[in-house]
């Protein structure tokens, strides 16, 4: 079974790279894209905790740094944070209701861009923080917010069979 | 129901993962572009570029009706060479107006039109910055056509940025709008210079630092300076006046500049093989 995750995980990670590389650049509501890499941190913390969702966010992260003209490293340290907390929340805050995901995602993915900026702009990175920030949160979540249900999905049948997250109580 | 804790594990995972990610931010700062993780990130970007070009065509039916453009793709077609006709009878236009007073001045005897002496590498578009904060696209054309960090990219009708990072097979060029760009810029009515900033996507140029008695007029082209250590050759079109005022007080005027290229519509462009003159 981790055999299948080895190779379901990345699968699922490259899928999301290519959608957000070559797809969502086109749709764009008031020039701001959703974000499908950090919203995988966000579903794997959703779907399996807080470890899964660090490690999901450190991947995703690390390959849209690869990509971006940005620090290498720098969407990888965010994501893992948000990816973490998710998984937290998902914790304190675990409910059945169908709304739940589509919140968190929400406030994860605003939250997440909002320290994305301001971590950039603080080992100086220009034009991150301005007057367009709060529309690009705003934008983020809510199309991140619609497009939670698909990418849990796609999470959940690569996270089939994992090993459970040590630390956790039925 | 599972509930997770704040476990060791999970915090030494979670330190691991940081600690991990702020060292690569510092060995990229420190290697400035040039070392091992510059050479990983241009390795990353030539292996999955088939793979995009791949994802774009299986993609592009999806993108286009979600971007409203329902289009045939033979009509598409006839839409670019439209487009790229028009870009470059503006072009042109704008080229003439902008180039004419350093055309008498100081070019004259030469007879240079818009960076026509300049050799160029001409590439195709292939994707736009998947960021909502960088404004760039890539092209299809790297460092083996010769294309390096620096090099200025044009269309027929201007300006359209600059080399930002470059792969074997694939460049990123930084768009004029991009916050982080800044370019040198002469009006072509006074000769007066200043700087065209970048104020995001879709948005006009502003240009600081002209005299605020200096004469403006709406629709006056304005074009790269080309002044010692300028990033960019002299007199390419970068855009025209759209508006301009000067604040009661102000030692210099706010003027707004409209881009010479559609760069929300980006298909073909050129990039000139021009280094900084004494790089």
């Amino acid at each position: 079974m981790i055999t299948d995750i080895r190779f379901r995980l990345p699968v699922a990670l490259l899928l999301c790279l290519l959608v957000h590389t070559t797809l969502l650049p086109e749709i764009r509501i008031a020039g701001v894209m959703p974000d499908v890499m950090l919203l995988a941190a966000i579903a794997a913390g959703l779907e399996a905790g807080p470890s899964y969702g660090a490690v999901m966010g450190f991947a995703s992260g690390i390959l849209s740094d690869l990509l971006l003209p940005t620090p290498l490293g720098l969407s990888a340290l965010v994501f893992t944070l948000v990816g973490y907390t998710v998984g937290l929340a998902k914790a304190g805050l675990l409910r059945d209701s169908p709304v739940f995901p589509v919140a968190v995602a929400f406030v994860a993915s605003s939250a997440g861009l909002g320290l994305f900026a301001l971590t950039g702009s603080m080992i100086g990175e220009t034009g991150l923080v301005n007057a367009h920030l709060a529309t690009v949160m705003l934008v983020v979540g809510i199309t991140n917010g619609i497009l939670v249900k698909p990418v849990l999905r796609l999470l959940r049948w690569s996270l089939a069979g994992r090993p459970p997250e040590r630390a956790y109580a039925e | 129901m599972a509930v997770y804790r704040r476990s060791r594990r999970h915090r030494f995972l979670l330190l691991l993962l940081v600690l991990t990610s702020i060292t690569a931010i510092t060995l990229d700062y420190r290697d400035g572009g040039t070392g091992t993780l510059e050479s990983l990130r241009q390795g990353a970007r030539d292996a999955l570029a088939p793979l995009q070009n791949v994802a774009s065509d299986a993609f592009e039916p999806v993108g286009n009706f979600f971007g409203g453009v329902t289009r045939y793709r033979s009509l598409q077609r006839e839409n670019a060479r439209l487009r790229a006709e028009l870009e470059d009878a503006r072009g042109a236009s704008l080229a003439e107006e902008g180039a004419e007073r350093e055309r008498q001045a100081l070019l004259d005897l030469m007879r240079l039109d818009f960076a026509s002496t300049i050799p160029a590498v001409a590439a195709r578009v292939v994707s736009t910055s998947p960021s909502n904060f960088q404004h760039t696209v890539v092209v299809d054309r790297g460092s083996d056509k010769g294309v390096a960090v620096g090099m200025p990219v044009v269309t027929g009708a201007g300006l359209v940025g600059r080399v930002l990072e470059v792969s074997e097979t694939r460049a990123t060029v930084r768009l004029l709008t991009d916050r982080s760009s800044s370019v040198g810029v002469r009006l072509t009515g006074s000769g007066e210079v200043g700087i065209a900033s970048g104020r995001g996507a879709r948005e006009p140029l502003e240009v600081e630092f002209v005299a605020a008695g200096t004469k403006v007029a709406e629709g006056e082209a304005v074009v790269t300076s080309g002044v010692d250590g300028s990033a960019y050759p002299p007199e390419v079109p970068v855009g025209t006046v759209k508006s301009f005022s000067t604040p009661p007080g102000a030692i210099s005027q706010e003027i707004v500049l409209e881009p010479a290229v559609d760069l929300g519509r980006l298909e073909f462009v050129k990039i000139l093989i021009w280094g900084r003159p004494g790089r």
